[in-house]
């Protein structure tokens, strides 16, 4: 095979896997909590601020995952019982104070490290030969990863116990405290595992773009461009949604600049609002 | 605002207006060339937060990107002074200049708010995602404006040369944006807002178009951006691409918020107070900003009356002897022939695999008192939704008065002389009495441009009256609904629908949860509609004693079908009628 | 009767401000079924959601084996030994029979559930499908059956009748005999008054929020229950 379109190939498989990974944890949180945790871009932040630190200090880059996780965690579950869980009946509500806390996120991050853009090393430098075509070996991880995670998840959720009491929660409340599921608590970890999902997001994509205090915000909008494209149902909805947003981001790109493919994902998500008259919950 | 008017206002009104204009336009001596050169800007950041508060406090939607229509009227004030400097073009362009965002905020409310539902986040994502583009698009088109270093040089307004003539412009520009946005809060259509924020469902059911409306007021907000922002390029001769983007969008945000979303002044407050103290502060406090991002953050969860919310009590004590004028009669409804035929043929609604009404076929002929019945789940309130265009079909037609309307949107099909009363009572629980009575009377009556007039808030009709007689508590004009008992809310929501004067009336449950003396008084009610005004009323009833009462003829559904009709007595007697509500060996 | 399993005096409740239930006193004792009669709209299903702690009281108390159930909420009610098979949305349309039936139980085993399936077979035919696309009385079936695998000593049923044929609703009567001998205690809201008759111990019949009448199974004559269930 033409190494040119290997190459290509891969490029698209990348661009899909990051957007999917980083749209994950706000799929969880949103999809199965009806949250929409606007600070969602600035736990990719912090998680990538990990990285940095990590990196800084000399530590192997996999010790950036457990900081993150435990950084991100810890917060998820103070928002999650603080923040949010007063608010569940009012939606409009925990947008507001989710802004405001990516608010306050933002600013922390710029007192701790400053406003000055951080770029981290590639932990792991060189190509890989694939099919004909030298391809990033870093970027092959993270494609790697990001599969691994979304499929592992996915399973996880489709066969455990606690992933179908979850799915029985989610779908009719009531019903589910009547037959005794602690709906409060697998509440807190699901959005734990949402938060904590965005901090690895941040962790992956550290090393591939520069890391400032107001990262998060493309990634808050991308996310959830993705996931009004693509639908909150299923992990093919999030891929299609990835697929769509990323693959329009590029061509039009290439085509004119990077504020052409904004404008024509943009674009994409009024058409795809327009589309869909319930909103996202695309559930019956 | 005639004089008389301004009398029975009474007089701290007009004292409270003219002590705080006098002392913001003699503030500049007082405080010296500095503060005034920031207060002049901070003024302006306070004429656009006042856009956030129409839409937030009011309306009930948030945008986090105003910075697009400030930093838009800022280049394009900007490119004007610059190529027609000192030319008596800048009279028109300028002002131009604050337009075009208003427009454009209209344009893009249009395109976001289209269908039913909640359409919150999305509008804020998308007000973002502009505004982030905004600044890319400025930041990049260099020929034009200037890129990151932006657009410089630019000459300030003509013949107005010190800090103190631009802090009067700006000044100026305030109090008169401010008293235009008091006007709309004050004009049916910031009734209109307030009643959407909470309640859209309702206010939709009283045939107005609520997306239009929340253009609108986004419109409105890109307004008072825009005029901000077309001075600020004379004010500051600098307009860099920092404007577009997200920082400014969200301080404006945050300066609505802490001085208090929901009142007038409460943006206003906010900018100007917490914008000279951080400007002030910033550099002197290390966490200062992380300081104001936790008060935003505790004032959405705990104060959201904010800094004016402080100051409340002093408002009352000053504002005491306000009356309410003399009530103004409203025109009287578009006179509509036809006796409200209403046909319902073969309509099939099925969500996912539930069949909701199943070639569900009806006719209402002539006027008079229907009653729906059926066990639960026959479809009864879902005959309601469908027949008001909440409820699409999948097949079959609803024809009123032969016009087909099962492809109608909500709004119209009310504007035909249909209306509603939910089964829980439903009414604008945050509004007063009185206002809750005027949304009843503009429905079907006001033409869209008479919403910006406040007299309209006076309208009252012979109907009202005759329903204030039977119910003193309607006439309390400024006690709030939610204090209104429940069986009190079922009854204002029956005379809110019942002074839209419609032809079709569509009551579910009317006397639900309410006391006997109480359900004998509604059942007067319907009876007197129905002969003094010649409606039909349809009426969904669990009650057959009620039925026994109200029915000229009974329909029974089951299973999203109708099974029988007839008079009561005839039902009563009908087998398969009495095996439905008793359950069957078969 | 020693200690009743369940009673309840003077319930008082509804939504928000609708008070729907006013005053309503009842008893059950083990092996016994306790069926609330009465037309659509008058609290039956509401008195159900109070006595399994879903709405608050405003008035009057519960009792569970002589224990008041006061500020319980409903999934300690379960765990306290309270099943509920709720009237609307019965089932978890988003998961399939199997995983509805089996949700709470140790494993997705279903043998001890085998002659609940065996008097079903419809169930057996459907483990893999979705819930979602049961019809309405299949999905009560569905209910029911999860409801009383449960096998806990008080069992609240919400019209499981609704929907459902009859020679599945014989099965649901024998199943509730079964239940009966082996010492469950029952109360079931029905207007299905042939399958009331079936399984009723005592009627308790509702009318406008209050008891209208009340009794052991052949007190009350057909007749005077036929009048407050006929409209």
């Amino acid at each position: 095979m033409e190494p040119v379109l290997v190459a290509q190939a891969l490029n698209a498989l990348f661009g899909i896997a990051t957007l999917a990974i980083l749209a994950l944890g706000l799929a969880v949180v949103l999809g199965l909590l009806g949250v929409l945790n606007l600070a969602h871009g600035e736990l990719v932040m912090i998680g990538a601020y990990c990285a940095y630190v990590a990196q800084a200090n000399g530590w192997p880059y996999l010790a950036a995952v457990p900081l993150a996780i435990g950084v991100c965690g810890v917060l998820g579950y103070a928002v999650e019982r603080w923040l949010v869980r007063p608010l569940y009946q009012r939606p409009f509500d925990t947008l507001v104070v989710t802004w405001g806390l990516s608010l306050l996120l933002r600013k922390c991050a710029e007192a701790m490290f400053g406003l000055g853009y951080k770029s981290l090393n590639e932990p792991i430098g060189g190509t890989v030969e694939v099919l004909g075509a030298a391809y990033p070996s870093y970027r092959l991880v993270l494609i790697a990863v990001s599969v691994v995670v979304l499929g592992g998840l996915f399973l996880w959720y489709a066969r455990s116990r606690t992933g179908t009491r979850i799915k029985a929660m989610v779908g009719n409340p009531e019903l589910a405290r009547a037959l005794g599921i602690p709906v409060t608590r697998y509440a807190s970890a699901t959005f734990v595992v949402g938060t904590c999902l965005a901090g690895l997001g941040g962790v992956l994509i550290a090393p591939l773009v520069p890391v400032q205090p107001f990262m998060g915000l493309d990634h808050i909008l991308m996310s959830f461009f993705v996931l009004v494209v693509g639908g909150l149902g299923s992990i093919g909805g999030l891929l299609t949604g990835s697929a769509l947003i990323g693959g329009a981001n590029s061509v039009i790109s290439a085509l004119s600049d990077s504020t052409g493919g904004y404008f024509s994902v943009l674009a994409l998500a009024i058409l795809f609002l327009w589309l869909r008259p319930r909103g996202i919950h695309a559930r019956s | 605002m005639r004089a008389a008017d301004l009398r029975r206002r009474g007089v701290p009104l007009a004292a409270r207006g003219g002590v705080a204009v006098a002392a913001v336009l003699l503030l500049p001596f007082a405080v010296g060339d500095f503060w005034a050169y920031q207060l002049g800007l901070l003024y302006l950041y306070a004429i656009a937060a006042l856009g956030v508060g129409l839409c937030w406090g009011r309306a009930g939607f948030l945008p986090l990107g105003q910075g697009l229509f400030f930093g838009l009227a800022a280049y394009l004030s900007g490119l004007a002074l610059i190529a027609f400097e000192q030319s008596p073009w800048l009279l028109v362009l300028i002002p131009l200049a604050a337009c075009v965002p208003g427009v454009l905020a209209f344009a893009i409310g249009v395109l976001v708010f289209r269908r039913r539902g909640e359409s919150g986040p999305y509008f804020s994502m998308i007000t973002l995602a502009l505004a982030l583009l905004a600044y890319q698009l400025a930041n990049n088109w260099e020929s034009v404006t200037g890129g990151f270093n932006g657009l410089k040089g630019i000459p300030g307004l003509p013949g107005l040369d010190s800090y103190t003539a631009a802090y009067f412009v700006a000044a100026v520009a305030l109090i008169a944006a401010t008293l235009g946005t008091g006007w709309l809060y004050r004009a049916p259509l910031g009734v209109l807002w307030a009643a959407l924020a909470h309640n859209e469902r309702r206010v939709v059911m009283f045939g107005f178009d609520t997306n239009r409306l929340k253009a609108v007021a986004f419109g409105a907000s890109g307004l008072l951006a825009g005029i901000g922002g077309a001075l600020y390029a004379p004010q500051q001769g600098l307009v860099t691409p920092q404007l577009c983007g997200f920082v400014l969008s969200a301080d404006l945000v945050i300066w609505a918020a802490v001085g208090g979303r929901a009142r007038l002044l409460g943006p206003v407050l906010g900018a100007i107070v917490i914008g000279a103290l951080t400007s002030g502060l910033r550099d002197r406090i290390q966490f200062w900003e992380i300081g104001i991002a936790i008060v935003f953050i505790l004032v959405v969860l705990l104060f959201p009356q904010g800094l004016v919310g402080v100051f409340a009590p002093l408002e009352r004590w000053w504002g005491r002897g306000t009356r309410r004028a003399a009530p103004i009669a409203a025109p009287a409804r578009p006179a509509v022939s036809g006796d409200a035929r209403l046909e319902i043929d073969a309509i099939a609604v099925q969500l996912g695999d539930v069949r909701i009404l199943d070639r569900l076929s009806l006719a209402f002929e002539r006027p008079g008192i229907y009653c729906v019945i059926g066990p639960n789940g026959a479809g009864k309130t879902s005959t309601f939704d469908m027949l008001t265009g909440e409820l699409p079909a999948q097949a079959g037609r609803v024809s009123f008065d032969g016009r087909a309307i099962d492809r109608m949107q909500t709004h119209r099909i009310v504007r035909l002389g249909i209306g509603r009363k939910f089964q829980i009572p439903s009414v604008f629980a945050h509004l007063a009495i009185a206002d809750n009575v005027a949304i009843a009377l503009w429905s079907g009556r006001a033409r869209p441009l008479q919403l910006l007039r406040p007299r309209l808030r006076r309208w009252s009709s012979a109907l009202l009256d005759e329903l204030q007689l039977r119910y003193p508590f309607l006439a309390d004009a400024e006690r709030t609904a939610s204090q209104l008992s429940h069986g009190e809310r079922q009854i204002l929501e029956l005379a809110m629908a019942l002074l839209g004067e419609p032809r079709l009336l569509l009551l579910d449950e009317p006397c639900a949860g309410l006391s006997p003396h109480e359900t004998a008084a509604v059942i007067d009610v319907i009876r007197w509609a129905s002969e003094r005004r010649g409606a039909t009323i349809v009426v969904i009833e669990h009650d057959m004693s009620l039925v026994r009462k109200l029915a000229d003829h009974v329909f029974v559904l089951h299973n999203g079908s109708l099974i029988a009709e007839g008079s009561v007595a005839a039902i009563q007697a009908n087998e398969a009628v009495q095996a439905i509500y008793v359950g069957a060996e078969k | 009767m020693s200690v009743p399993r369940l009673e309840f005096e003077g319930l008082c409740g509804g939504y928000g401000d609708v008070v729907v239930v006013r005053g309503v006193s009842g008893a059950v004792a083990a092996g016994e079924v306790l069926c609330l009669i009465g037309r659509n709209g008058v609290g039956k299903s509401t008195l159900l959601k109070l006595l399994f702690g879903q709405l608050p009281c405003r008035a009057g108390s519960v009792r569970f084996e002589g224990r008041s159930l006061e500020g319980i909420e409903a999934a300690r009610r379960r765990a306290l030994g309270i099943s509920y098979c709720p009237q609307e949305r019965p089932v978890f349309d988003d998961l399939s029979v199997r995983d509805n039936l089996t949700l709470m139980r140790a494993d997705r085993d279903l043998a001890a559930l085998a002659p609940l399936l065996a008097r079903f077979p419809i169930l057996g035919r459907r483990l893999e499908q979705h819930a979602g696309t049961l019809s309405g009385g299949e999905k009560k079936i569905l209910s029911f059956a999860r409801g009383l695998s449960e096998g806990q000593p008080l069992l609240l049923l919400d019209e499981p009748s609704e929907g459902v044929q009859w020679e599945n609703i014989l099965h649901m009567a024998a199943l509730i005999g079964a239940a009966k001998a082996a010492g469950t205690a029952l109360v079931v809201v029905e207007q299905n008054l042939a399958f009331a008759e079936l399984i009723a111990d005592r009627y308790l019949v509702i009318d406008q929020g209050r008891v209208a009448l009340e009794g052991q199974r052949g007190e009350i004559g057909r007749e005077r229950l036929l009048a407050h269930l006929q409209v």
